[in-house]
């Protein structure tokens, strides 16, 4: 049964195909049946890959399908496959599951678009690409697919194209990224170098026996994929870009944005939780950024008026959790977090899409208002959502938040866990101060709009999206040992024995004649407490709560109240303009590269003054002044350069 | 004895070659060429390579560089391209600094070259540099070279001919 | 009267080179009877292309040695024959509509093309210092002349003249260089060098390190290195679009594959020595071609600027002087090929009878107007700056690993990182075509066999990046 693995990606793929090639010509109907049928197609073989998965033995739970052999140049070679295990199986589950009810989605809320194939095109190449993201059973397919959901990401983003804020947005999207994705290269190369291989269950296996705890090999290498994950999953310093990545359509916020391609991040670092296991300074940093990041795009979130930007945020910060769990060691929760963010994140950007949709485009909260009597299905369900992200018992995000806090608390250090806990008090309080301001008080929607209700066809996914937000704490019951189903199910992949690794590297240090410091506090287990982990539950109820009964206080009792707190508070303009990191960037960055290459471009080549030359000679007009000494384009003046650089060859050279 | 004929044969060399780059007459340009042809001719002699200096003034000197003569003289060549080039200051600093650079090369090498010692030569065989000797070698050794030489004139000969035609077809 | 003993020819490892020549004999002499028509002169070439392409499988047993070892026929030489053989018959098909529409009557171009094939050949199986300089001369003397073919346009006959100019100047550098390398070791013969040099009874190590500085440079501009890369742009831009590509392809891995053997079978031992040099000269092409690409407005320049950079890449499977790198070399440049015809034949394809289009911004609205045509442009695109799945990913994945592998790690990550900056500009053009409205109708010409060498360039640019397996094992 698991031999069907390589039809996963490929139904999508079709689907892409038929839909680019011939959309135009098979019409609406047919472009959405097929977009979703292929992927409907997919989720199903994943389910009977799940069960057939399920009733094999937990040890021989991983199956490596190799298609061919990619390519083989003397010792190094690479397969094309797939590696299905438990971990790769979640994954798979939740990008198809919640992929199809997003592709379903979509036939409503596209329905309008001119371009509708073009856009189910590209929705299927990305689930193509996403898939092979996670079932690559080596660094370089699983890159192939880190490429390919960047590209789809870049054109789906710039989808608009009519408008100049898409394009820029999508061209910042892909340059971020690919700063990401740089590293990720790197350490890949690196990788091979070390190991001789890329092949995650090799690599796996022989990382406690060729690394040394905590040395600079492994270090380096996960601080590059970490680097990666950050480009990828919108973490500190590399999160710029989503924000911005709202310009695209509503979905594919959900989706790409939201709930699968935004988290392949935090699936890279769980896949290679060994690597990261043996270096410890990495996992430290990997924490504080995942905390800093939540706590962070939390505060910005709160002082957002777009709804799209203000989930954006909310996105970047409950993938900080996200990165703060694997920081602490508890892969589970992070995956568990992972799980449920999908579904209510998802299902909250389904619903602000329902709300654009229903008062045609606006996305300012400060022009909604009193939408609940129009829109009943889409505001209890959003409700519901917000909820479950806000941490309700018993809503999924309830479960897998405090599971995330627990570690924090007993793996990590207070400090962790403050960040999280403040950050959770913020979700609470932004995301309810959204839900206020769109659905409850008066209605400051433009009254030549009549709001009305989506379609079923979309108002369908959102309610299975919102059972799904709510019955998922199931997954992972806390408290009781062995109940929780996601850590059982997750045990053989994220299985890594410390105490045989550091005698392994003491092992090799000895060899090299060191001697390493002690490393024995680490190998002393934190006792799993019931009644810290009850205290803990409670408390962040609390928190949950008050940040709620806070929102409530300021946006519907008081509704001027933030106004007169805000006013005059340059804390608030800071948090408001982003920290001003945009800013910086394009001051310290994105500028000088462009000024510095025209600068490198003119002195060192002739023909300075060509067109675009000019728009930047203003700016930069000492420069052309002096580019002009070399752009005579005489033969001689090219010859004379030779020259110059024969003789400073030969001046290195003796 | 042998140095004593080399380096006037070479300073003469060195003169007519800086004599071909500075007269301005493109006609003394090509008269100095030649008389740098015939000097380097005098060191082939001097390397026991007899047959190469002979032909060496008959190709060079005397077929080629009397094609050069009739093909300047035809064209009536002035100097061609204006010298704005040389006028401008920039371009002073620019050879200036090339010049200097010039300068610490030749330092440099002139220091390894000063501390390496060079092998005595090693000795020549009887037949070196004659006729049978050349015309072995060029048919057997560099038989291939030899005959994608003759590639090498039919694309080069083809090439000017569709340059210099004055309509096509 | 003494008797020269004939050598021993070896027929069948020349035989590429021979039918080609013969080929570009004919083509000159049918010219005479063709009179305008030249769909004649076009055949006789494209089936003297592919008659050398199959016969460059016939020896059996490689490598073959012939010609005292001044001639090798092996995978690699097997591999860069097919490349040449693939990008002239590319180049003849992109000809037959671009020539007649900007007034290229001239039927020499296709006996230059074959004649330059046979240079580039001779060139990838020479292991012979004055066999590699009768091949670059033989190659670029061809291609002075072809940048030149349109003699009517001021900008080709000046691309003509400067590379001409230039062209013989590096041959100085490059000439000079050879022999100070005969000097040092006696011998003109790689394997030879070699071996002197290994036993350590060189005459002179002064001249053998002068002598690798100037065939650096003379190398250098035969590939457009920074700094002697100064024609590039000025000749790619100036000569006709399908020569352009040509020698953005063809002489370019020829002198590549010459530059490897030199470089890393008859002067490793040194390697220590130049390995600095060629860094230096690596890194300056990469940063200079990447930054002088992203402020270019005119296509053939942006490429000529991107093809700078790439050479750059390359230049670093030189520096790691191990096999891997040299068949990184050949995989490269046969990838590379693919994605420059291809973009060279939608280059074409948007060209109009008085006017080429060449400024970037002519692309604006491709997206909305010919979708499956900026598709393709796409792709090239992306292949070119590095993007999975397609073969310029492999392509520089081949590269690196090559260089990582011989500890060259701070090389790679500046080269990575070009990688990174040289997706800007290709982007830029994606932007082009997808986000932005055209300012007037373009009327492409649609020309048939254009579009089938652009259907070829799409399929191979994605096959490679897919199944780079069955190329790769050719190239070993």
């Amino acid at each position: 049964m698991l031999n069907l693995a390589c039809l996963v990606p490929i139904f999508p793929l079709i689907g892409s195909i038929i839909n680019g090639f011939f959309g135009l010509r098979i019409g609406k109907n047919a472009v959405g049946m097929v977009a979703c049928g292929s992927v409907a197609l997919s989720f199903l073989t994943v389910l009977l890959m799940f069960a057939s998965l399920l009733f094999t033995p937990a040890e021989e739970r991983m199956f490596e399908q190799v298609l061919f052999t990619w390519m083989a140049a003397g010792d190094f070679s690479v397969d094309f496959g797939f590696q299905i295990d438990p971990l790769s199986m979640v994954m798979m589950l939740v990008v198809t599951g919640v992929g199809f009810l997003i592709h379903v989605y979509s036939i409503g809320y596209m329905h309008e678009e001119y371009s509708y194939y073009r856009y189910f095109a590209y929705l299927n190449l990305f689930m193509f690409s996403m898939l092979l993201l996670v079932m690559g059973n080596n660094f370089l397919v699983m890159f192939i697919g880190w490429e390919g959901v960047g590209v789809c990401s870049y054109f789906l983003i710039g989808y608009y194209f009519e408008k100049k804020s898409a394009c820029d947005a999508g061209v910042k999207a892909f340059v971020v990224n690919r700063v990401g994705d740089f590293a990720f290269l790197l350490a890949i190369m690196y990788i091979f170098n070390i190991f001789g291989t890329i092949d995650f269950s090799d690599v796996m296996h022989m990382a406690p026996e060729k690394l040394i705890f905590g040395a600079e090999p492994v270090t380096i290498i996960t601080l590059l994929l970490f680097i990666g994950a950050t480009g990828k999953s919108a973490q500190i310093p590399l999160y710029t870009w989503l924000p911005d990545a709202m310009e695209g359509p509503t979905p594919v916020s959900a989706l790409i944005h939201a709930a699968t391609m935004v988290t392949a991040g935090v699936y890279m670092v769980v896949r290679c939780s060994v690597l990261f296991e043996m270096a410890p300074l990495i996992m430290l940093t990997v924490a504080f950024i995942g905390g800093a990041t939540a706590l962070m795009a939390a505060t910005i979130g709160m002082t957002q008026y777009d709804i799209k930007r203000v989930l954006a945020y909310s996105t970047v910060s409950q993938i900080g959790y996200m990165f703060l769990a694997c920081g602490v060691g508890a892969y589970t929760a992070a995956i568990f977090h992972l799980v449920t963010h999908a579904f209510f994140k998802a299902c909250l950007f389904l619903g602000s899409g329902s709300v654009i949709h229903g008062i045609h485009g606006e996305q300012d909260m400060r022009k909604m208002g009193g939408l609940k009597e129009h829109q009943p299905i889409t505001y209890i369900t959003f409700l519901i959502s917000t909820f479950a992200i806000a941490g309700i018992f018993p809503l999924s995000g309830f479960f897998s938040k405090d599971e995330i806090l627990y570690h924090a608390l007993m793996d990590g250090n207070i400090i962790l866990w403050g960040m999280g806990a403040t950050g959770a008090l913020l979700t609470a309080f932004y995301m309810f101060r959204l839900v206020f301001m769109t659905f409850w008080g008066e209605s400051r929607v433009d009254p030549h709009v009549h709001p009305h209700e989506s379609p079923k066809v979309m108002t369908l996914p959102l309610m299975i999206l919102a059972g799904l937000a709510t019955v998922g704490g199931l997954l992972g019951i806390p408290l009781v040992h062995g109940w929780h189903a996601l850590h059982n199910w997750l045990e053989p992949v994220l299985h890594f024995d410390l105490a045989a690794t550091l005698e392994h590297s003491r092992h090799m240090l000895h060899a090299q004649g060191e001697h390493p410091a002690s490393w024995a506090h680490l190998l002393i287990e934190t006792e799993h407490n019931v009644w810290v982990e009850i205290a803990l539950m409670l408390l962040s109820l609390g928190i949950a709560i008050t940040g709620i009964v806070g929102a409530y206080f300021c946006y519907v009792k008081n509704p001027d109240l933030p106004g007169k707190f805000i006013k005059g508070q340059w804390g608030y303009e800071l948090v408001k303009n982003k920290y001003g990191v945009d800013e910086l960037y394009d001051a310290t960055i994105v500028k000088p590269t462009v000024v510095g290459s025209f600068f490198l471009w003119k002195t060192a080549d002739q023909k300075g003054i060509d067109g675009g030359v000019n728009a930047v000679a203003n700016v930069i007009g000492w420069f052309s002044v002096q580019a002009r000494v070399f752009q005579s384009g005489f033969v001689r003046n090219y010859a004379l350069f030779m020259v110059m650089g024969f003789l400073v060859l030969l001046i290195l050279m003796f | 004895m042998e140095l004593l004929i080399f380096y006037p044969l070479a300073g003469f060399c060195v003169l007519m070659g800086l004599g071909v780059i500075i007269s301005s007459s493109p006609i003394n340009s090509a008269l100095s060429l030649i008389a740098m042809m015939m000097g380097l001719a005098g060191v082939f002699v001097l390397q026991q390579a007899h047959f190469l200096a002979i032909l060496q003034i008959i190709v060079y000197a005397g077929a080629i560089m009397v094609l050069f003569m009739f093909v300047i003289m035809l064209l009536n060549l002035k100097s061609a391209e204006e010298d704005t080039w040389s006028i401008r200051p920039q371009n002073t600093y620019v050879s200036v600094l090339t010049g200097f650079l010039a300068l610490g090369a030749l330092y440099k090498i002139a220091c390894v070259i000063s501390q390496a010692k060079l092998d005595s030569p090693a000795a020549v065989p009887d037949d070196f540099g004659t006729v049978v000797r050349v015309g072995t070698t060029l048919f057997t050794d560099f038989v291939l070279p030899f005959e994608v030489a003759s590639i090498l004139l039919l694309a080069a000969m083809v090439g000017a001919v569709v340059l210099a035609k004055n309509k096509i077809d | 009267m003494e008797h020269i003993p004939a050598p021993a020819i070896d027929f069948i490892s020349l035989a590429p080179a021979l039918i080609l020549s013969v080929f570009g004999m004919l083509v000159l002499l049918m010219d005479l009877f063709a009179g305008k028509n030249k769909n004649l002169l076009v055949f006789a070439s494209l089936v003297g292309l592919v008659l050398a392409g199959v016969s460059a499988f016939a020896p059996k047993a490689l490598p073959v040695v012939s010609f005292g070892g001044s001639y090798v026929v092996d995978h690699l030489s097997v591999f860069f024959t097919l490349i040449f053989v693939f990008s002239s018959a590319l180049t003849i098909l992109l000809s037959i509509e671009y020539n007649p529409r900007n007034g290229i009557r001239a039927g020499e171009y296709y006996a230059l093309i074959l004649f330059c094939t046979v240079g580039m050949i001779l060139l990838a199986s020479a292991t012979d210092l004055i066999m590699i300089f009768l091949g670059i001369e033989v190659v670029s003397i061809c291609l002075y002349v072809l940048a030149g073919i349109k003699r009517g346009d001021v900008k080709s006959n000046e691309a003509a003249l400067k590379y001409f100019l230039l062209g013989a100047f590096a041959t100085g550098f490059l000439v000079y260089g050879m022999t100070l390398l005969y000097g040092a070791t006696g011998t003109t013969k790689l394997a030879g060098i070699a071996e002197v040099i290994h036993s350590g009874q060189t005459n002179s190590d002064t001249l053998l390190l002068l002598g690798t500085v100037l065939l650096i440079i003379g190398f250098g501009f035969k590939v457009a290195s920074v700094p002697f890369h100064m024609w590039a742009p000025d000749v790619y831009e100036g000569a006709p679009s399908p020569v352009t590509a040509f020698m953005a392809v063809g002489p370019k891995a020829a002198a590549l594959v010459a530059f490897y053997r030199v470089f890393a079978t008859a002067i490793p031992e040194i390697g220590t020595t130049w390995d600095t040099l060629l860094m230096v000269v690596a890194v300056a092409t990469m940063v200079i071609g990447n930054f002088g690409a992203i402020v270019q407005t005119n296509i053939k320049r942006l490429l000529a600027y991107s093809s700078i950079s790439h050479v750059g890449y390359l230049l670093i499977a030189i520096i790691a002087r191990n096999s891997l790198g040299g068949s990184a070399i050949a995989y490269y440049m046969m990838a590379y090929a693919f994605m420059i015809f291809g973009t060279f034949g939608i280059v074409i394809l948007l060209g109009e009878k008085n006017s080429e289009n060449l400024e970037i911004k002519n692309y604006a609205g491709l997206g909305v107007k010919q979708p499956a045509i900026a598709l393709c442009m796409t792709v090239f695109m992306l292949s070119l700056g590095g993007m999975p799945p397609f073969a310029g990913f492999i392509a520089k994945f081949y590269i690196f690993g090559a260089a990582i592998k011989e500890g060259y790690v701070v090389l790679v990550v500046i080269a990575v990182l070009n990688s990174v900056v040289s997706l800007y500009y290709y982007l830029k053009i994606v932007v082009l075509m997808y986000m932005k409205d055209s300012e007037r109708e373009l009327e492409l010409s649609m020309g048939p066999i254009t579009l089938a060498v652009v259907a070829i360039a799409v399929f191979g640019t994605i096959e490679m990046g897919l199944f780079p397996d069955p190329i790769l094992q050719l190239t070993q």
